[in-house]
């Protein structure tokens, strides 16, 4: 175990077996705890199993008894959607070579909308709400790396009950990408499509049958729990998968030069024309910061009727005039280029500043959801073909 | 695990007009040990919730050192302060916190004191004015600049009639627009400035409306102020109060966690609108 | 601390979400969107990736369709007025009433004394029920709905000239064409992902933009031409546009020969409209015009789309009929990605019309006064003697009531309260009234003058079909239970049939009533819930086997050939004069919709735009030494209301504008209810009002 580690965590089975909490340095000022994941600590086993495809719909029923399992369905229309199994007969549409969720599985921790706590009379009721051992499968990498980072983004100084109990005893099995939408560039941010450490299990395609990753203790423990579903992996397997690996990584064919936008982002590098033209473009209808990963914005409103009620929370964000204007009606970002800027200047500057991450992880939502084709690789693609001051 | 989101319940014991749509409410919590176990210190905010209206960030205007109430003083600019404002005493309201960081005080005494203010913008410096006060001998000058657009928008009159009378405490006042039989001076609050006969060396608390602040701040620097001595404390649109909700935020800060008191050497007066 | 225990899952904590696929409740586009449910409550609302509009992507106001379904304030039970007062009561007790009270007042005073409001925001199976409530039940023709504010001209005049008064394109077809013509429409506010379409077709492929409106609206950033047309002059810069084509010969012979009649007699009309004359008349510069004329006609797939600013005049009908003239002039109609496309506002209006909420027509507009129909609808209805007169409409409905002569009304989803012009007097009416039902999922203004207010489903708590703007017909599904004791209107119009002693309408679930739609209705014939998964059919689809109509009027017109029918410019009724200068328009903005009863409620549109505005352009307000944000009296010869100035050159010199969300300055106290003389569509678009500074508390405020 890493320095700083305190103590394992004392919920009971099964709850967050993975998480332990350590005293991380940027909180400890406060003196709170902060968590991480274990699988960033290296005491972890990484035995490659095998899993047939014509096991998976088993493994997923059984693992649907105590667990719920959320997965890829394939809907009406061809619409892949991220959602809990219900009953076994949903498995028929599983649908693992999907190209892109509609909306990040971010929505499993963060709904769009939340109770905080309901009221009456003056009383006040927390509506937390109460973890649960979910499972969730086929996750792409760039969905795990957003996931990841929402997960510290809420753990971090004042820790989130609502979002540490809905995610709690959570376990990830990521399915990595074999099949991108023209939209993804995940290989330019480094997210993608496979992911090299933060899952609990990571699935690699190799034709009839995947090649398994374990990640972390908790993902050794799954296998465990069904092991005559396993088999163990030969070299020519392990060796297969990497090759899997490199060809997935050509199919994604989108590339932009992400580090030389970071480094115009946190230079300052960036001319106002760019972010002007977007502020004139933009409808506003906030999809990019709904469906991006790593947004996680909210608002508080209540409602109420005759004395009782409740406090929620939704979606909120930066793209909304009204978002930062105070009650004197003083708007500290109240023109339209102020605001594009902003969203830029988060992902690809303040995250990567104060986290050395940066948020975007290169999913390509933000144009697939943008009524009007802006999306951050066209941002990039934009800049970074322009003369740098430097 | 500390549920943050969750409000607890206070009574107003007693309220005080201070101007137009402006009262000061002397609060104190429900819950006895509570009240005893709240501690806080000048800078920082608490959130102020009416069930079913809404909830907001409010500048404790009390000092620490006054134990067993919070005073915080609301101008009715929104739907929530506008109904606070019509609360009475003995009605309930919901508090959480106190959030944010702190005015620097222990690392500051012996220094000469300057907090200048704009209107509604005295209250978060109140509270350290007081508590500047109550151990007075420990600091140089402690001096008052204070503006409003109107003279009715001068907040803590009774205050300021203490505080004028007081050896050690200098209190310039000057309002924009005369109203009222003001006699008083006509202007802004930098033009009190060089009334002020400053002295390199001391530290300025500086807190109001946007303009008026980056107006100070610049005067400031232009006669010689050290930046890293102006404090200046912020006021964004605020949910979570605890660096979750976003809407605070200024560069990669959020001015509920990492303010929202900033010297002026860290905070970038020019971009304060990113 | 109480947590919230799921009562579904098989073991703790596992949560119940659920998502289904529904069709968004808003505007006209029709975005296909997923609803997630738990534990009865609506919590997000995402676009779904493949649906042929949203195409992974929705407005602000469909992204967050998810939060006024929750609200507190829902009506959750029947109200009763009691001694003045709206009590809760149980349905039973509701519905006798309701049924009692309409067939008194229909025995006493006759059917016409009655008159029904159907809703655009409703099901067309519930529309359908509506008018078959009316019609079958109390042999009534008074059922129209708030489509006689908005396209009723468009229905007229499209009808007259094609023969179907419908959108000719599809929505995807925006993506091919490279012209498009947009007059009267703030496509990017009202119809946001139609105009994000005409953005990106600009943008990236550089297709024509020419934009016909006197508002500095948001597609004029983009347009090639804007054409700013004195509010109310549309034939004349139509005509002018048609005069240039036929001088300079680009019109399509050869279409016109072949697939339209009159054109001898338009090219006699149009002959005086020389840019000359009309840029007196519109204030439009003759260059602009001819420059417009050339661009649209030789373009090869060019689109006409308009909206309110068309239809909301007395002269509406005129308005359509002429730019019907000016795409059949040049071929502009009857292909792919080219044709007149009236953008529908309502989420279900177009549906709405189609299941015949009209006063003269049945579903599919088949004519009430066609003695065939009639004995069609009478024998699958099991009743006789259907009326053959033609009904009243809405604005007719309200003068009525006022006179006394209509007694009994019964109004499901619409607010005219607010919405419908000269409000004051709709008030009066309202009062006047010996008996009003309100059926409705909020205490809307309109509700507060009704004998019983019954409490119906939203969009989330039931299922049925909208029919969007291109004609398709798209199913919406039931995510969660109506709050308390609220149900769905289909079953309270049943119920309240059934209390009327007519067997005729009792169902067990919408699609068995959409059996009935289609068994009565050819453009409907093959519209049967199967056949709809997963993102609707567009009518015309007559059998169970065709595929739908992506566009109208392929190889010839619905009517056989397309008239040519010209018209003479009539000015606005009612133009600024001495004492009431400024022209007043009313609108939308992009952020609410409609009375607000839905965007109101949800945190982050109201928040945007929390309060009402009357746009001045600033050489105006530096004359009158008002600034932004200053409270000021608007007055009209009807009515004033009290609003705060926002500055702004979107509006001319001389007018200003109000968006007419809002109840605390409701621009409908303003408007001129002077009609179209056949559409009987009300002149919303030009009125004239002063504007006066307010002195508060002895000094200006």
């Amino acid at each position: 175990m890493r320095e700083g580690c305190v103590v394992e965590v004392g919920f009971s089975e099964p709850v967050a077996r993975y998480l332990c909490p350590v005293t991380v340095a940027a909180v400890a000022d406060r003196g709170r705890q902060g968590w991480v994941h274990r699988s960033t600590i290296d005491d972890i086993n990484m035995n490659n199993r095998i899993l047939l495809k014509r096991n998976i719909n088993e493994l997923l029923a059984r693992s649907a008894e105590a667990r719920e399992v959320y997965l890829p369905l394939e809907g009406p229309g061809g619409d892949v959607q991220f959602l809990p199994l219900q009953e076994p007969k949903e498995l028929d549409n599983l649908n693992l070579n999907y190209d892109q969720l509609i909306i990040p599985p971010k929505n499993i921790g963060f709904p769009q909308l939340e109770s905080l706590f309901e009221f009456k009379d003056g009383e006040i009721n927390p509506t937390v709400p109460v973890p649960s051992r979910h499972i969730l499968f086929g996750l792409r990498a760039c969905d795990l790396k957003g996931i990841l980072f929402v997960d510290d983004f809420f753990r971090k100084n004042f820790e989130d009950i609502y979002y540490r109990h809905r995610t709690e005893g959570r376990l990830t099995v990521v399915v990595g990408c074999t099949s991108p939408s023209p939209n993804c560039f995940c290989t330019s941010t480094s997210t993608g499509p496979f992911i090299e450490d933060g899952f609990d299990l990571q699935l690699v395609d190799l034709g009839e049958r995947y090649l398994v990753e374990v990640g972390s203790e908790n993902g050794e423990r799954f296998i465990g729990e069904f092991e005559e579903l396993f088999l163990d992996a030969s070299k020519d397997e392990i060796h297969h998968s990497g090759e899997v690996k490199v060809t997935a990584a050509k199919a994604v064919t989108l590339k932009v030069d992400f580090k030389e936008a970071i480094r115009r982002l946190t230079e300052d590098d960036v001319p106002r024309e760019i972010y002007e033209e977007i502020a004139e473009r933009c409808i506003y209808c906030g999809g990019c910061l709904y469906v991006c990963p790593t947004c996680t914005c909210f608002n508080l409103f209540d409602d109420m009727k005759e004395g009782e009620g409740a406090r929620f929370r939704n979606w909120d964000g930066c793209v909304f005039e009204g978002y930062t204007r105070e009650a004197s009606g003083y708007n500290p970002r109240r023109d339209k280029c102020s605001r594009a800027a902003r969203r830029y200047e988060h992902k690809l500057k303040y995250d990567y500043q104060e986290t050395g991450i940066s948020g975007c992880v290169g999913c390509g939502r933000c144009l697939t959801s943008c009524p009007v084709n802006i999306g951050i690789s066209n941002f990039i693609e934009q800049l970074t073909g322009l003369d740098s001051k430097q | 695990m500390k549920n943050e989101y969750i409000p607890y319940p206070a009574i107003i014991e007693s309220v005080r007009e201070e101007g137009p749509e402006t009262e000061t409410f002397r609060i104190v919590f429900e819950d006895e040990g509570m009240m005893e176990g709240f501690g806080y210190q000048p800078g920082q905010f608490v959130q102020v919730s009416l069930l079913g209206v809404g909830e907001a960030p409010i500048s404790i205007a009390s000092s620490p050192h006054h134990r067993g109430f919070i005073e915080l003083t609301i101008r009715g600019m929104g739907k929530l302060t506008r109904a606070i404002n019509r609360l009475e005493s003995g009605d309930k309201i919901y508090i959480r916190g106190p959030y944010g960081n702190i005015f620097p005080f222990e690392g500051v005494k012996g220094r000469d004191m300057y907090f200048i203010a704009g209107g509604i913008g005295l209250a978060p410096l109140k509270s350290m004015i007081d508590l500047v006060l109550a151990r007075r001998e420990e600091f140089g000058r402690v001096v008052l600049l204070y503006g409003a657009r109107t003279p009715s928008g001068l907040c803590f009159k009774e205050e300021i009639k203490v505080w004028r009378e007081l050896e050690g405490m200098e209190v310039r006042l000057i309002a924009d627009i005369p109203e009222g039989g003001w006699t008083g001076r006509t202007g802004v609050v930098t033009e009190l400035w060089e009334e002020a006969e400053p002295w390199r060396g001391g530290v300025a608390y500086i807190c109001g409306p946007p303009t008026m602040m980056k107006c100070v701040v610049e005067k400031l620097i232009r006669t010689g102020f050290n930046k890293e001595d102006i404090y200046l404390t912020l006021e964004r649109q605020m949910k979570c109060g605890i660096g979750k909700c976003g809407h605070c935020s200024i560069g990669g800060k959020f001015v509920c966690i990492d303010g929202p008191v900033f010297s002026a050497a860290g905070a970038n007066i020019e971009k304060w609108g990113r | 601390m109480k947590g919230v225990v799921c009562l579904v899952g098989k073991f703790e904590g596992e949560r119940s979400v659920s998502r289904i696929l529904t069709t968004c409740i808003y505007c006209g586009c029709g975005c296909g969107l997923y609803l997630d449910a738990d534990q009865g409550r609506i919590i997000g609302s995402y676009p779904s990736g493949n649906h042929p509009v949203s195409r992974g992507a929705l407005c602000v106001k469909g992204w967050n369709s998810y939060e006024f379904v929750n609200k507190l304030d829902r009506l959750t039970k029947p109200l009763i007025r009691r001694n003045g007062r709206l009590e809760e009561s149980g349905w039973e007790e509701a519905l006798d009433l309701v049924s009692r009270r309409l067939l008194e007042i229909g025995d006493r005073t006759g059917p016409d004394s009655l008159a029904f409001l159907s809703s655009a925001k409703t099901t067309n199976e519930e529309n359908y029920l509506m008018m078959k409530l009316a019609r079958a039940v109390f042999r009534a023709n008074n059922i129209d709905h708030c489509a006689r504010l908005c396209h009723a001209s468009t229905v007229v005049g499209l009808k007259a000239a094609f023969g179907s008064g419908a959108m000719t394109n599809s929505i995807e077809e925006f993506e091919d064409a490279d012209c498009f013509l947009v007059t009267g429409s703030d496509t990017t506010a009202q119809h946001p992902l139609i105009g994000s379409r005409i953005i990106n077709a600009v943008r990236d492929r550089s297709a024509a933009l020419i934009v016909a409106d006197p508002r500095n609206i948001e597609l004029v950033k983009y347009a090639d031409i804007h054409l700013r047309q004195k509010n109310g002059t549309d034939v004349a810069w139509i005509n002018g546009m048609m005069n240039v084509i036929i001088e300079e010969g680009l019109h399509a012979s050869r279409y016109i020969e072949e697939r339209t009649e009159g054109f001898a007699k338009l090219r006699e009309v149009v002959k005086d409209y020389t840019p000359g004359y009309v840029e007196v008349i519109t204030g439009i510069p003759a260059y602009l015009l001819v420059a417009s004329a050339r661009i649209y006609a030789r373009s090869e797939k060019a689109m006409i789309i308009y909206s309110m600013g068309i239809t909301q005049h007395v002269t509406g009908v005129d308005n359509v009929k002429s730019l019907a003239n000016l795409a059949m002039l040049t071929g502009h109609v009857g292909f792919r990605s080219t044709g007149v496309n009236p953008l529908r506002g309502q989420n279900n209006v177009q549906g709405a019309c189609d299941m015949g909420a009209l006063p003269k027509v049945f579903t599919g507009y088949q004519s009430v006064g066609d003695k065939e129909v009639r004995e069609k609808f009478e024998a699958v209805w099991g009743v006789k003697d259907l009326p053959a007169v033609p009904g009243l409409t809405v604005t007719e409905i309200f003068d009525r009531a006022r006179k006394g002569d209509v007694r009994g009304l019964y109004i499901i989803g619409e607010n005219p309260a607010l919405s419908d012009p000269d409000s004051n007097r709709v008030r009066v009416a309202l009062q006047q009234l010996d008996f009003l039902v309100v059926q409705d999922i909020f205490l809307s203004e309109t509700a507060e003058y009704a004998d019983v207010v019954l409490p119906a489903a939203g969009f989330a708590e039931k299922d049925g079909t909208f029919t969007n703007t291109e004609r398709r017909v798209q199913r919406i599904r039931k995510a969660i239970d109506p709050p308390g004791e609220a149900r769905a209107d289909w079953e309270i119009i049943s119920g309240v049939a059934e209390r009327c002693g007519y067997k005729g309408m009792r169902y067990s679930s919408p699609s068995e009533i959409m059996d009935e739609i289609a068994e009565l209705t050819p453009i409907y014939g093959g519209m049967r819930y199967d056949r709809l998964e997963p993102f609707g059919l567009q009518w015309p689809c007559p059998s169970r086997d065709h595929p739908g109509t992506p566009y109208l009027h392929k190889g010839t017109f619905a009517r056989g050939k397309g008239q040519f029918m010209p018209a003479v410019y009539i000015a606005p009724d009612e133009l600024p004069d001495q004492e009431y200068s400024f022209l007043l328009s009313t609108g939308r903005v992009y952020w609410h919709w409609h009375t607000g009863t839905m965007t109101r409620r949800t945190s982050t549109l109201d928040r945007e735009v929390p309060e009402a505005y009357v746009e001045l352009h600033p050489r105006d307000a530096e004359r009158m030494q008002v600034i932004g944000g200053e409270e000021v009296r608007v007055s009209s010869r009807r009515g004033n209301i009290e609003i705060r100035v926002k500055i702004t050159e979107k509006v001319k010199e001389g007018s200003v504008f109000i968006p007419f969300h809002f109840k605390e300055a409701a621009a409908n106290i303003l408007t001129n209810p002077a009609v179209d003389p056949t559409a009987k569509i009300p002149e919303y678009k030009v009125c004239a009002v002063k504007i006066e500074k307010m002195i508060k508390c002895g000094k200006v405020v």
